[in-house]
Formats: structure tokens, C-alpha cells, sequence
């Protein structure tokens, strides 16, 4: 069995029920179907991304080709397996590949990168806060975060998610709820 | 502190989403899925899409016929599903206007880099700058990353050229033509009353050719300020491309296309008026286009591939050489023309959030 396979989901049963019964219809054909899955995903997602990355534009793109890369591999999908936590893993690691390759490219050319991307759109003066809070966090910290406190998954899940040991997901989480802490409040 | 509560409450942009799911449907459309069968409204969609087009283009000259032979055997037979949505040749598309800022890639695959109405590709597709009211801006078009931005008023029509390793940037701020580095340094006024035309450098050099209001075609080293040639155009500019081995400057007026060899003070010009956009392929071909019509101009004359009774708008040859490009916004479609055949996307604009986006260059793939 799939590592992931073993992941579980914190829905209710019907609301996996009802997911499995999408995705079939989908592989079948049905936009619709689709189009209920994508808009049912989308929001958590988009958000997922946006904390890892810090960019409002990123974060649209990252989560865009994440569902265009669930589309492309929707024939072969098992519907036995939960299709969020699927797409989940795509939406962070996708979106920690693009910090990193950020970073890097800040680092190799600091003379052609005279402006970071557009700082992305939070509302609200507690989340200009997190925003700013999360920016001190490295990006595998916010990614664990996102998955812990967004997501909803537990250490373990997380580690099979990211392919990480445990140890590694409870001290990283620990850290950053350390320097969220230390931040805001 | 309840972080899962804040986080929830960072914003999901609902127009973000509803762009997504355009582009995410659109995929899901064009995959080729073990479906016993394409859903009957899709083969409806394309083949009125066909049928249109078919339509707009009855009167072709004799040159075109085959494209119209073509039309009609490609209507809902083979093929030209509303897969549509590929690159008929490698390479990625640029695109912007009231929708931001797109590269549409040959698997059809779209990426939006930004809000911005204004965009041109950098000399080997390497990064793309934008410009809107506010300024100049830099992007990777594979990331989105910034690099760096100017703050200018009213900037237009920005084009990017040099070799690899230099670069610079050419736009209109205002009336005025300005140049920047590639790297963003060393803004500065190359010109004051220049034409409404974009300016054209030529390949792997620092020379610009540009219009001033006054009707003069001036080109001009933009390094040492040098002018190292001026025309006086017969009517008003509207487009100029120079030839991909700089020898010739083709320049589209309101009264016809004139075409300057570099080296020479002689001039010939093609009396064909109502030329607005013109672009040189990478072999020499010299394509033209009207508002109805996308004609070549060759030794033996002006050639009409494709007329149609909508408005045509936008120009770009695909990197091969073999394909011209355009769109009829009227129709939402773009159109591939070559090998004897026309291709059409439809919904363009409901792919790209937004109508009439323009068509701002096809480059090779990444």
C-alpha cells in the first residue's frame, strides 16, 4: 500500500463519500464533478500556498498547476484514496520548491534581483501580523504549519506527507509555533 | 494565540479561483482521458467555431483557397478539437491586456504572471517586461519572479532587446521614449515627441529604431546617442520590425509599407495601405497585416493568406517560421495560419479574464 494510501483524513465519512463519488464522476467525464471538487479545494489550497510563499501571485500559480497536475493524472487516481491530502502534498511541496528556488536565486544573482515579488493581499491588522509573523519562519517551518494548523493534519500524517521522520515535523512545528509565539504576541 | 483561526482567515482571492478554474477546466477539456465519448456540446463548440471561421474567410485569394480546402475538411472531422487550446508549434505565447499578463505554453498550458496591460518578451525569452500607468516591470516567466521595477508615468509599448549578456529596454513614458538597462539601471531619455508606434531594436545589437511624431523613421545607437539613420516616412507610422539579419527596416504608414535596406539610403516602398502591425520570420518573410486580411510580402508580391470580415489584430510568426499568429477579438478567437491550413482557438478571453488581449510575441520554449 501507498504510504499515502495510510493517510488519513479527518472528514466525516459522508464527506468522503461524497469526494470519492466527485472524483469518479470526474474521471468519467463530468466537468461538473470537477468543478465541485476544484471549488471545494481551491480556497485551502490557495491559502496553503500563500502562507508557505508570502506572495499572492505565487500562491495563485502554485495552486493552479497543482489542480492542472491533478487533472493530468486524474485517469490514473485511485478513488479509494482521499483526494485531499493527495492534492495537499502536490499544493505544499510545489509551493516550498518555489521559496527555495527563490532564495537561491537571491543568493547566486543578488545583483539582477533588485525587488522581491509584490508582497500578497492579508486583511485585517492580526493577519498583517501572522503575515508578518510568518515571514520570519523558515519555509519548512510555515509548510508544517500550514499542514498542522490549515490543513489539519496530524505530525504523523505530515511526515508520511512530506516523506520526513517524525521527529523532524514535531520540531519544526515546535519552532515555529515558538517564533509565531515570540512574534505576535 | 489560535493560529488555525488566523490562518483561516488569510483571504482565498475568489478572483484568483475563478481564473484557476477557467484555465483548470479548460485542461480537464483537453486531456485525452479513456472517454468512450467527447461530450456532444464540446464537438458542437468547435465545429460552429469552424464553421465561422470557414465563413469569414470565403473570400480568399488563390493562394488561400487551399487554407479554405483546409478549413472545411478540418470541420469536425479531424480533428481540430477545442483541444485548441495547444500551440499548433514548440514555443510560448505572451499575451497581455485587460486580463494581466499571460504565457500561454504549447501544451496549452497557461500562467499568469500579473495584472499588467503591457508586456514584450526579453531577446531570447529568458524574462518578459511588463508596464502599466505606473511603470516598467521584469518577471521570470517561469516563476513570476520580479527583478525589478521602475517607477514611470503612463508607460506603453516596451521592447527589449541586446545580445544575451547586455540588454536594454525601450518604452514610451508619456510622448517621451526612454531606455533602461536590463538590470534596471541607467534610466534615461532617449527621445522627447516620439510616434505612438513601438519602437524595434535590431537582434544582438543596441540599435533602436524608432518614429517621432514628426514622421520622421529615425535609428539610433542607443549606447553612444549616435543616429545612424533617418527617413522621412510618407504618412503616419504604425508599426516597425527589423529583419532578423538586420539588413532590412520595415516600416508600416498610414499610406504604405517602406522598407529601408540598413545600409543604403534607398528606400522601396510596397504600395499596399492599411498595414498595422508587420513582423519579419526568422527566414526573411515579411508578414502583414490589415485589419480583415494577414498577407506575406515575398519577391513575387503580396500574397493574402487569410481575409476575413471581422478585425483581425496582432501578429506574431511562430519560432519555427511556419505558423503566423493573430486573433479575432470579435470572435474571441485566436488564429494559426501555415502548412496550408487555419487553425482557431475560441473563448480566448474568458481563458485569459479578459477581452482583446494582445498578442505580444511567440518565443521559443523554455
Amino acid at each position: 500500500m501507498n504510504a499515502l494510501a495510510a493517510v488519513r483524513v479527518a472528514a466525516r465519512p459522508e464527506v468522503e463519500r461524497r469526494e470519492r463519488a466527485l472524483v469518479r464522476d470526474a474521471q468519467r467525464g463530468s466537468v461538473e464533478a470537477l468543478e465541485q471538487l476544484f471549488r471545494l479545494h481551491w480556497p485551502r489550497a490557495y491559502r496553503a500556498a500563500f502562507v508557505v510563499v508570502g506572495d499572492a501571485a505565487a500562491a495563485e500559480d502554485i495552486a493552479q498547476e497543482s489542480f492542472l497536475a491533478a487533472v493530468r493524472a486524474l485517469d490514473r487516481f485511485d478513488r479509494r484514496r482521499p483526494f485531499g491530502p493527495w492534492l495537499h502534498r502536490i499544493v505544499v511541496n510545489r509551493a516550498i520548491d518555489w521559496a527555495r528556488a527563490r532564495t537561491l536565486r537571491r543568493e547566486v544573482g543578488v545583483e539582477s534581483v533588485v525587488e522581491p515579488a509584490a508582497p500578497g493581499r492579508v486583511e485585517g491588522e492580526r493577519t498583517d501580523e501572522l503575515a508578518a509573523a510568518l515571514a520570519a519562519l523558515n519555509v519548512e517551518q510555515r509548510a508544517v504549519v500550514v499542514l498542522r494548523y490549515l490543513l489539519g493534519y496530524t505530525p504523523g500524517e505530515i511526515a508520511e506527507l512530506l516523506e520526513l521522520p517524525r521527529g523532524t515535523v514535531n520540531s519544526r512545528l515546535r519552532r515555529g509555533l515558538d517564533r509565531l509565539q515570540e512574534t505576535l504576541e | 494565540m489560535n493560529v488555525k483561526r488566523l490562518l483561516e482567515r488569510v483571504p482565498a482571492d475568489s478572483a484568483a479561483q475563478e481564473r484557476a478554474w477557467a484555465v483548470v477546466r479548460e485542461a480537464y477539456r483537453a486531456r485525452e482521458p479513456a472517454r468512450a465519448r467527447r461530450p456532444v456540446r464540446l464537438r458542437v463548440a468547435f465545429a460552429v467555431a469552424g464553421v465561422a471561421l470557414a465563413c469569414a474567410a470565403a473570400a480568399l485569394s488563390p493562394p488561400g483557397r487551399a487554407v479554405v480546402n483546409a478549413v472545411r475538411r478540418s470541420i469536425g472531422i479531424e480533428g481540430a478539437t477545442p483541444t485548441a487550446f495547444r500551440l499548433p508549434a514548440p514555443g510560448r505565447v505572451l499575451v497581455s491586456g485587460a486580463g494581466g499578463t499571460w504565457v500561454a505554453s504549447e501544451d496549452g498550458s497557461l500562467r499568469r504572471l500579473g495584472s499588467w496591460p503591457a508586456a514584450a518578451w526579453s531577446p531570447h525569452g529568458l524574462f518578459v517586461v511588463a508596464a502599466d500607468a505606473g511603470g516598467l516591470t521584469t518577471v521570470e516567466p517561469g516563476s513570476g519572479i520580479v527583478h525589478w521595477s521602475l517607477a514611470r508615468r503612463n508607460v506603453r509599448l516596451p521592447r527589449w532587446g541586446g545580445t544575451r549578456t547586455d540588454t536594454r529596454v525601450a518604452y514610451l513614458s508619456g510622448g517621451s521614449l526612454r531606455v533602461v538597462a536590463g538590470d534596471g539601471t541607467g534610466d534615461r531619455l532617449l527621445a522627447r515627441r516620439v510616434a505612438s508606434a513601438a519602437p524595434a531594436w535590431q537582434s544582438e545589437r543596441h540599435v533602436l529604431a524608432y518614429a517621432t511624431a514628426a514622421r520622421a523613421v529615425v535609428v539610433r545607437n542607443v549606447d553612444t546617442g549616435a543616429i545612424l539613420a533617418e527617413h522621412r516616412a510618407r504618412g503616419r507610422v504604425r508599426a516597425l520590425a527589423w529583419s532578423a539579419d538586420r539588413k532590412v527596416l520595415a516600416v508600416a504608414t498610414t499610406r504604405d509599407v517602406e522598407l529601408f535596406q540598413a545600409a543604403l539610403p534607398e528606400r522601396m516602398s510596397i504600395r499596399f495601405s492599411g498595414v498595422r502591425a508587420l513582423a519579419f520570420s526568422p527566414d526573411g518573410s515579411l508578414a502583414l497585416l490589415t485589419t480583415h486580411a494577414l498577407l506575406v510580402y515575398s519577391s513575387e508580391g503580396v500574397q493574402t493568406l487569410l481575409r476575413v470580415q471581422g478585425r483581425l489584430a496582432g501578429l506574431a510568426w511562430s519560432p519555427d517560421g511556419r505558423w503566423l499568429m493573430s486573433s479575432l477579438p470579435r470572435a474571441d478567437q485566436w488564429v494559426f495560419v501555415g502548412r496550408g491550413r487555419v487553425l482557431a482557438v475560441s473563448h480566448v478571453a474568458r481563458r485569459l479574464g479578459g477581452a482583446d488581449p494582445t498578442l505580444d510575441g511567440w518565443v521559443p520554449g523554455a
